[in-house]
């Protein structure tokens, strides 16, 4: 089994390492197939070591698999470890699993591109990144990975590196997580000084002595961890880099920014859930902030013009779901949404992503219209991935939201708070999700798609639909796999590694689940009053002017980016420039040049001393020797 | 020895010494700047002489005939140097002779 | 007798010397600075033979009226006019400058002479009949100095060549003609 998990990590390591040593004796195609079935391997080894774990009992099923001792210093001893327990191998699988079927979907995607086997060698390198995060067998290792899928981010945004605002974006997305970064690594460093250690089990084992419960330390930690989640995962207040990610390629977004990269905030809290449990209020917070997500993120995502920017604003907002859920210590929950969330959010990335290609680049959805004619599978695979999202069942994120709130409903009075936080966002994402549905593919189809569709002879390239339906599938399959009230396999298998709560039973149970299926069907229902039908125009502008002032502010995305600029970008570039003006240039630049000038001028004017008239040097020699003279006489 | 004492002859050769400084000095003229210098040389070995007589050694005697010596081959070579600059065309000024510095 | 002889023939030789140094350095005339110039050798020859220095004496009047200063003369002739270089001008801070220069050189000198050694210079010892003859300065030159006197005739060996190349106008260099051409 530790060989399984060692050669899931390092294939895709190794297609990085065949496609860059390469170069361009690789065919293009033969580039994303090598990094595609890379991937492949990886998931079949994760299968492995799935059923090796099943097989054994329940508390045994954990092991850590060390190859080197990389850090050494006095009693600390980092390894370069590996670890197989449940939670990793769970994620293992999502990533690896939906990794193949997004990377397989690039294939045909970037076909043709200039660079394109730079872009699947940076894709097997997020994989390889993230398996490390998933698979790190200590803090250590997790935050090496933690560290290269930022930086695997930061090289498939602006992997179009020509555009400025791809640019910009990219750096946008890095500094954001590099302040995560930061005070993950500050948590790091507490833990490191009061537990002696990194490893999972010393640092949980030694975490409730050497920090006590709800200390300053505890909190310290806590806090650190969560900055670096929230940062990863794009939570408030570090969430403004998102949107802006979507410069990327759609199979990036799809992978990165909606199935993957931006769960990592929740696998964390859920595998460091012993310390935020020593620090309760920090666990509260990391809940609320979840809650202000949704919402949040929800009505921004009302008034977005770009596909792609609706559906990273859904990502933000059903991250926000998970982060209620662990927050509140229902991982289980947590984690089984991000799996299912993976698929129908991926299903939906690519979809629209065929989309995007059938009418060569566009995004703009007020240029699209009546496209369900044309790309029919496309419309429904759109439509599973949306019922999906607005958790209707029998689709997969009706099971896992439901567990979602349910476990919220079961936590007392912040519970409830958050659980309608929850409903209204259920509301909110039924309704942007299909606003964006019937605006994209409802008739009559707009000018601008008539003139520019074209498609190949089935709606896209066979590399692409095929991985798209396998997540159609799941999407509808999915779900099954924990039912509230009936059966929880995930909480089961992720129990010895993180202890779930209790759900609600009984009457709330059954009162949550249809309260948010009401509002999600309501929220259905006012969009396709708005959107679905074309002769409503005057219904919408009424809609529209009512609300006139709350679109502004939504379009506006609250106005963070604009306060984010004005208290930390501002005040930088003018320290900076105040720096190079005052401090440097006089005090560095100009010293050395006054420095040189000062002594060519010294020079010129002893060298005005050679004149060059020998009466003049004769003078000098009598008057020496008269003073010569003198000297020598007093001296005597 | 008759006559006045050698500290006599030596002043008498620091003054001579001291016009053919003044001579090397003041004049712009090549020529008379090499003839204040034979001066200048003269009153060296005036003194070398003076010294000699005052020690009963002749060596200083032969010292002096040495200069002597020197003191022609200069003289031989400034003319030269004075004629080819004339042959040039070049002014015989020693102001104006500048060419050699740094 | 003999003492008051000596110190006559001294001041008339010394004051004769500085008459005519002063006429060397003051004279507009080159030639007139030459002519002075052999008056000056004359009477420092004269001073040498007071000091009993016969051959230096000799060779003086021999070497250098003799030779140097026909040389002088030979030069001034040649460039006619334009030996006449104005006198001094330029600059006045030099003229200044020199002034003070050489009066100091002479007075400090004096100053030592006087102060410092005074007493000592008055012992002479008496010295043999031959000193300063041909004949012990050449058996000098044989023996002890040897070595300057086969160097002073070096020198003379090289200022002659050099004072011959100085002089002379170099030929234009002729090409003899290359192989190939006709």
């Amino acid at each position: 089994m530790d060989v399984a998990a060692w050669i899931a990590l390092c294939s895709p390591a190794v297609a990085v390492g065949l496609i860059a040593l390469a170069g361009e004796r690789m065919p293009r195609r033969t580039a994303g197939l090598v990094a595609a079935g890379a991937t492949l391997v990886s998931f079949a080894a994760s299968v492995v070591c799935l059923v090796a774990l099943a097989g054994r009992d329940a508390e045994d099923r954990s092991e850590v698999s060390t190859v080197w001792t990389w850090l050494s210093a006095g009693d600390l001893n980092v390894g370069l470890s590996v670890l197989v327990d449940p939670l990793s191998v769970f994620m293992m699988l999502v990533v690896s699993g939906v990794g193949f079927l997004i990377l397989t979907y690039a294939i045909g995607y970037m076909a043709g591109d200039a660079e394109e086997r730079r872009y699947h060698a940076y894709k097997a390198l997020f994989v390889f990144s993230m398996l490390l995060l998933v698979q790190g067998g200590n803090l250590l290792m997790l935050l090496c990975g933690w560290g290269m899928v930022g930086l695997s981010s930061y090289l498939l945004i602006n992997f179009w590196h020509a555009r400025r605002s791809a640019v910009e974006a990219g750096k946008k997305a890095f500094i954001m997580n590099a302040f995560g970064d930061a005070t993950f690594a500050l948590a790091l460093f507490i833990l490191v000084q009061h537990t002696g250690s990194l490893d999972f089990d010393v640092v949980f084992a030694r975490a409730p002595e050497a920090l006590g419960e709800s200390s300053a330390l505890a909190i310290l930690v806590a806090l650190g961890l969560l900055g670096g989640a929230a940062a990863k995962s794009a939570q408030i207040p570090l969430h403004t880099w998102l949107p802006d990610a979507m410069e990327g390629p759609t199979p990036v977004s799809a992978l990165i920014h909606a199935a993957t990269m931006v769960t990592a905030g929740v696998y964390l809290i859920a595998r460091t859930s012993p310390l935020f449990e020593l620090a309760p209020s920090i666990s509260d917070l990391a809940a609320i902030l979840g809650g202000v997500t949704i919402l949040v993120a929800g009505v921004i995502a009302l008034v977005q013009t770009d596909i792609k920017r609706v559906i990273a604003y859904s990502t933000m907002s059903q991250i926000g779901y998970m982060f209620v859920a662990v927050g509140l210590g229902a991982y289980g929950a947590g984690m089984f949404h991000l799996m299912t969330h993976a698929f129908f959010k991926a299903l939906l990335f690519m979809a629209a992503g065929v989309v995007i290609h059938a009418l060569a680049g566009e995004q703009d959805i007020r240029r699209m219209g009546g496209l369900a004619h044309e790309l029919p599978w496309t419309y429904r695979f759109f439509l599973i991935g949306a019922l999906a999202l607005a958790a209707i069942p029998p689709f997969a994120g009706f099971f896992s939201k439901d567990a979602i709130l349910a476990s919220a409903a079961n936590s007392g009075g912040l519970g409830w708070t958050l659980w309608s936080f929850g409903a209204i966002g259920a509301f909110l994402t039924a309704l942007y999700t299909f606003r964006l549905l019937f605006v994209v593919f409802r008739p009559p189809m707009s000018d601008f798609a008539r003139e520019h569709l074209h498609k190949e002879r089935f709606e896209g390239p066979l590399a692409m639909m095929w991985p798209v339906a396998v997540l159609a599938v799941l999407s509808v399959v999915g779900g099954f796999l924990q039912v509230p009230g009936l059966w929880h396999e995930v909480d089961d298998w992720l129990g010895p590694a993180a202890e779930s709560i209790e759900e609600a039973t009984g009457v709330t149970a059954w009162f949550s689940a249809l309260a948010a299926l009401g509002l999600a069907l309501l929220g259905i229902g006012l969009a396709w009053r708005l959107y679905g039908r074309p002769s409503e125009a005057p219904a919408r502008l009424r809609a529209r002017r009512f609300t006139g002032w709350f679109a502004h502010a939504f379009e506006q995305k609250l106005w963070f980016d604009r306060l984010y600029d004005f208290l930390f970008y501002r005040p930088a570039s003018r320290l900076a420039s105040g720096l190079g003006r005052y401090v440097e240039k006089p005090l560095f630049l100009t010293t050395l040049t006054d420095l040189g000038a000062s002594v060519r001028g010294l020079s010129g004017r002893v060298a005005a001393a050679q004149t060059g008239v020998v009466r003049g040097y004769a003078l000098m020699l009598a008057i020496g020797l008269a003073v010569l003279t003198v000297v020598f006489l007093l001296v005597s | 020895m008759a006559g006045p004492g050698i500290a006599a002859y030596l002043i008498v050769s620091v003054i001579l010494f001291a016009i053919g400084a003044f001579g090397v000095l003041i004049r712009r003229s090549p020529l008379i700047v090499l003839l204040a210098l034979e001066i200048m040389l003269n009153s060296g070995n005036l003194a070398l002489l003076a010294f000699s007589r005052h020690a009963g050694n002749e060596d200083g005697q032969i010292f002096a005939l040495a200069v002597m010596v020197v003191a022609a081959s200069e003289a031989v070579v400034g003319l030269g140097l004075i004629v080819a600059m004339s042959r040039l065309r070049a002014d015989l000024d020693v102001d104006k002779l500048t060419t050699l510095r740094g | 007798m003999e003492e008051t002889f000596v110190w006559i023939v001294w001041v008339l030789a010394a004051t004769a010397l500085f008459a005519s140094g002063l006429a060397v350095v003051l004279f507009h005339n080159p030639f007139y600075s030459a002519l002075s110039l052999i008056v000056n050798l004359a009477s420092l020859a004269v001073l040498f033979l007071l000091l009993t220095a016969e051959f230096v004496a000799a060779a003086q009047v021999l070497v250098y009226a003799g030779a140097v200063v026909v040389m002088f003369l030979f030069v001034t002739a040649y460039l006619g006019g334009r030996a006449d270089a104005p006198f001094a001008g330029g600059r006045t801070l030099q003229r200044l400058a020199a002034i003070v220069a050489a009066a100091a050189i002479a007075v400090e000198v004096v100053v030592v002479i006087v102060l410092a050694a005074g007493d000592r210079l008055n012992e002479v010892p008496e010295v043999p009949e031959s000193f300063g003859s041909p004949a012990s300065i050449g058996t000098l030159f044989l023996s002890d100095h040897l070595l300057a006197f086969e160097v002073t005739s070096i020198i003379l060996l090289v200022a002659a060549v050099g004072g011959v190349i100085l002089g002379s106008t170099v030929p234009p260099h002729h090409h003899p003609p290359s192989r190939g051409e006709r």
